[in-house]
């Protein structure tokens, strides 16, 4: 496998706080990694240090190159949607489309058209006259039709209503995905995603919790639903959290086989936002 | 690199439409200025009218190519008037908007460097405002004289030998086309120091740019009792080593309205050399450099999330 993102030691420090703390991880070719944690855990700087917009301590690498120094190299084969609300407000939908086309050697002005008639986002509007899911429509329809390796998504849905975001994910996956494609994405709304992740990365005060393919995620973690005295009983296996449901207890495991906690109640694997929580609140104790 | 660098003044051009309309603008307001004096002239008697603008040769050659020099002259200052003050308003706002409205986490996703960026924003101000301003005087000057030459032929006089054959108009154009670019690169310090405010600044770009320039010869004056500071910034516009010795009194002094016809050229008062070897100019350009390096600093290293 081809490594695209490659971090050894990474660190980022703004005054005494250390937004992003010797950090390590591998991201391959192919994959649909979530980094996942709270406000200020250091995902938008990692984020930014891998766009080569905010330098950084430690080796990092991406698709072969130093994302600081070579970042007009790198941004030729990486795309990314930070927020909503960038692209500017002024500018007409064809003189984006004049610009990206004039300055992206890998941009398909045709390709980006194609997706733009399938919206209802006129060609001669300006960007403030559009709705907030039409920018967003938009600003994809743009991103998509960049032949890029690697593309970074920030929070790229926030404030949208379910039916754009639904949509935008859609898109992404059946329009734009596929096995040369990386896609490196944060957000809140990580239950929308978990389902269309290969691999999923949690951070939080700067350092990584979990690096992990989500296929491994139903191996090493197991969710029991129990009360009385199996939950005394499953309470000695040692569960990394716990907490109470409709009067019984949802106990979370870590590398305990399905087959020593089978007898003492409802076992299914986490979702992601449950074993989220439970590292974090781990981790803080 | 070229090719982005069309690219990003075209996008200069879209988001500030301020750089063509206010040039045109000023030339409306030229335009209706001639004809409704045309129009006032009118009302007056046929002898006095034409002669006011040296139709006739009651007046005489020499009077008509002062006269017409003069419109050359004038109407030229405040186009670059305008584009002074647009050159300001363009510069201070240029890294400032995007940073305001987010547009630059957009423009940074893009692959153009943050030197690029800037400098098609230099370009912009020194080379683009005063290319379309002088263009657009061409075609201000063109319009007036036609409508010129047309109300003369109506009056019976023969405009293409008191009008178009009086003044040499190439080398008036030339010589605006170099009085604009020079003036905007003897001035570029200013340019520096706005496109750096427009990068550093977090509110208002306008009152941070212009406050250190009227607090600093204020502490100088009192603490110093010199005005150094005043003298280099406030006294540059006037000191442009780009004009020969040209004595403008006996220019437009009626009395002795001596200059010959070859004489008139406003070309021939220029001394390109002069102002390509001088000092201060130079010194100027490097201080603009500066001020543009950090701007590019700035909008490369800062976070702006």
């Amino acid at each position: 496998m081809t490594s695209v993102v490659s971090a050894r030691g990474v660190s980022k420090h703004f005054g005494a706080v250390r937004a992003v703390d010797e950090v390590s991880f591998e991201i391959e070719q192919g994959k649909i990694l979530g980094l996942i944690g709270p406000n200020g855990a250091g995902k938008t700087t990692l984020l930014k240090a891998v766009l080569g917009l905010t330098d950084c301590d430690g080796e990092l690498s991406v698709l072969g190159l130093d994302p600081f120094k070579q970042r007009k190299e790198l941004l030729k084969n990486i795309c990314f949607i930070a927020d909503v609300a960038v692209l500017p407000r002024w500018i007409k939908v064809t003189q984006l489309l004049e610009f990206v086309e004039s300055v992206h050697p890998n941009f398909s002005r045709k390709r980006a058209e194609g997706f733009l008639s399938q919206t209802k986002v006129r060609s001669d509007a300006k960007v403030r006259e559009l709705s907030k899911g039409m920018v967003v429509q938009l600003h994809l329809s743009i991103i998509m039709a960049i032949d890029a390796k690697l593309l970074v998504l920030d929070e790229p849905t926030l404030g949208l209503d379910i039916i754009f975001r639904k949509e935008f994910y859609s898109n992404l996956l059946n329009d734009y995905f596929d096995e040369k494609r990386t896609i490196l994405i944060t957000t809140h709304q990580v239950e929308e995603i978990e389902n269309l992740l290969t691999d999923i990365m949690f951070i939080n005060d700067g350092k990584i919790l979990l690096d992990s393919p989500m296929e491994a995620i139903a191996d090493s973690y197991v969710e029991l639903t129990t009360s009385g005295e199996d939950a005394i009983k499953a309470r000695g296996l040692g569960p990394i959290a716990e907490h109470e449901m409709f009067g019984k207890s949802v106990l979370l495991f870590e590398g305990v086989s399905r087959e020593n906690l089978g007898g003492l109640g409802e076992l299914r694997t986490p979702s992601v936002a449950d074993l989220f929580v439970a590292k974090v609140k781990g981790a803080r104790k | 690199m070229i090719g982005n660098q069309l690219a990003l003044i075209k996008r200069e051009l879209w988001e500030h439409r301020s750089i063509y309309v206010t040039p045109v603008a000023v030339a409306s307001i030229v335009t209706l200025g001639s004809l409704a004096m045309l129009m006032l002239a009118g009302g007056f008697a046929k002898e006095l009218d034409i002669a006011i603008f040296g139709a006739t040769n009651i007046a005489g050659d020499a009077e008509r190519q002062v006269v017409l020099t003069g419109y050359f002259i004038g109407t030229s200052g405040v186009f670059l008037l305008a584009a002074t003050v647009l050159t300001v308003f363009y510069t201070l706002d240029s890294l400032y908007a995007e940073r305001r409205d987010k547009s630059i986490l957009f423009w940074r996703s893009m692959p153009v460097t943050d030197a690029e960026a800037v400098i098609a924003k230099l370009v912009t101000a020194i080379v683009v405002i005063p290319l379309v301003t002088v263009a657009v005087v061409i075609v201000t000057h063109l319009v007036n004289l036609v409508i010129t030459s047309i109300w003369f032929s109506v009056k019976g006089a023969d405009a293409g030998h008191l009008i178009w054959g009086s003044v040499p108009l190439l080398d008036n154009w030339t010589a605006a086309l170099i009085v604009t670019l020079a003036s905007a690169i003897w001035m570029s310090p200013f340019v520096g120091w706005f496109l750096f405010v427009s990068s550093v600044t977090k509110r208002s770009p306008l009152l941070m740019a212009f406050m250190p320039l009227v607090l600093i010869p204020l502490l100088e004056l009192i603490f110093f009792r010199s005005s150094l500071f005043a003298d280099a910034v406030f006294g540059r516009n006037g000191m442009i080593p780009l004009f020969r010795g040209m004595d403008m009194e006996a220019f437009f002094d009626e009395e002795s309205m001596h200059i010959s016809e070859g004489a008139v050229s406003l070309l021939a008062h220029l001394d390109v050399v002069r102002f390509l070897t001088s000092p201060s100019m130079w010194g100027g350009v490097i201080v603009c450099a500066l001020f543009v390096m950090a701007a590019i600093y700035l909008r490369r290293y800062r976070d702006e999330s």
